[in-house]
């Protein structure tokens, strides 16, 4: 996916900020996981609205808050217009991308009603019925 | 002379939310997780037979019981009682767990006096990642039988810390242990893995041939794994693998040379499950026995 954040270009882009991206010595960066999305303390403080908005969805009552009128709900969140994109899109990837954690984004998902190895299907660009279809035992999810 | 702490072995199990709700529907005789749940029988009988005196239990927070406005790197739970965390579903039906304060502020003593300076928690919620593996070794007619002492280790957010630190920290608490006046007979047991991924196009990862690796290495050449940086573990046993770094404080607890008295490994779904049993040798009084010689 090619659209980007406005307030947070991605670095190297014209207009980017400089961000001083700490860095793990625990990770070669220069060999990355493929499919994978690690998070840097920075990338993980720019995803931190973010991961409120769906840490504050433990709550019984915010989750049905979001069912009855997303947009109301993400907008009273403070949501950013990239930011709500993600949610409206269930682009899994694009948070993760963003610096979102995957328990964050498990928990988002879980509350928009799609469990979790749906929410895995689509990251990996499958129907839950093709990825279902690469593991061992059905039904001991 | 007065007594003294001592530890009587580890034993390492996976956790997974699953976990917890196929026990809770009675699902573990189906075919589908009786390969699972059989793989804890030695477990609840190796507890039974070696009766130990508290449980120092090895696991991560997955944002149930901590969230990042504050994220411990390790943290370490002295409550006389552990509640039981809402994952955003509920309570899991377990009653709360019972909590050994005297020697968990021995462990805060003793192992922040050691440089490792642990956050000390009187309210710390266990979620799934404490519970599965609890509920598996104590079936409910015996639970929960031995107090737990909890410790929570970062693998959510960076930094996290290395496999090499949490062998340390495993070492540091043998010395707590060692310098308690009391007879404690203490288990160890560390949680998480082995391979699984649970984010981006790689979700669904797992790596068998490296679980098998891993539980070999654990038990004989532990130190292997403590060269291997997060980079390595991600690169064989997924993103999320890198929980098997909590294994490593359970066998850095441990003498050098230890009996590995059971081995399962099950991979049905997302995640390759294992359990491990080491014994200590003399009961966890190898050490003193060798120096009496």
């Amino acid at each position: 996916m090619s659209k980007s954040d406005p307030e947070f270009p991605p670095p190297g882009t014209p207009g980017a900020p400089e961000i001083l991206d700490l860095r793990s010595r625990q990770i070669d960066y220069s060999r990355p996981l493929p499919g994978t999305y690690l998070t840097t303390g920075v990338r993980a403080a720019r995803g931190y609205r973010f991961s409120k908005f769906c840490m504050s969805l433990m709550d019984l009552n915010k989750r049905e808050a979001l069912k009855a009128d997303p947009e109301e709900f993400m907008a009273e969140a403070g949501l950013s217009d990239y930011e709500r994109q993600l949610v409206r899109d269930r682009d899994w990837n694009g948070m993760l991308r963003y610096g979102t954690s995957t328990f964050m984004v498990l928990k988002l998902s879980n509350a928009l009603g799609v469990g979790q190895n749906r929410t895995g299907a689509a990251m990996r660009g499958q129907t839950y019925e093709e990825f279902m279809a690469t593991r061992n035992v059905k039904e001991a999810s | 002379m007065s007594g003294k702490g001592r530890i009587v072995g580890g034993l390492g199990s996976s956790h997974a939310p699953s976990i917890a709700v196929a026990l809770n529907t009675g699902k573990d005789q189906t075919a589908q997780w009786k390969p699972l749940f059989d793989g804890y029988q030695p477990m609840i009988r190796w507890l039974e037979e070696k009766k130990p005196d508290v449980i120092v239990l090895i696991a991560n927070d997955h944002a149930n019981t901590f969230f990042f406005d504050k994220y411990p790197c390790f943290a370490l739970g002295v409550a006389p009682v552990h509640e039981i965390a809402d994952e955003g579903w509920g309570r899991w039906p377990f009653e709360p767990v019972p909590g050994h304060p005297e020697f968990a502020w021995q462990l805060a003593h003793s192992l922040v006096d050691d440089e490792f300076d642990i956050a000390v928690c009187q309210e710390m919620p266990l979620d799934h990642g404490f519970l599965t593996p609890l509920a598996c070794t104590f079936p409910p007619e015996r639970r929960w039988q031995v107090p737990v002492v909890p410790i929570v280790v970062n693998v959510l957010q960076p930094p996290i810390p290395s496999a090499r630190r949490c062998f340390k920290l495993g070492q540091a608490i043998r010395r707590a242990v060692e310098a308690y006046p009391k007879d404690l007979r203490v288990a160890m047991f560390g949680t998480g893995g082995l391979s699984h991924q649970l984010s981006g196009e790689r979700y669904g990862f797992n790596n068998n041939e490296w679980d098998h690796q891993f539980l070999q290495l654990v038990e004989t050449d532990p130190e292997r794994i403590a060269r291997m940086t997060h980079q390595e573990l991600m690169e064989m046993g997924g993103a999320d693998g890198v929980e098997i770094i909590m294994w490593m404080v359970m066998r850095g607890a441990l003498s050098n040379v230890v009996a590995c008295k059971h081995r399962n490994y099950y991979h049905p779904m997302v995640t390759g499950f294992a359990q491990m049993i080491l014994e200590e040798p003399n009961d966890g009084l190898g050490r003193l026995a060798q120096a009496a010689e």
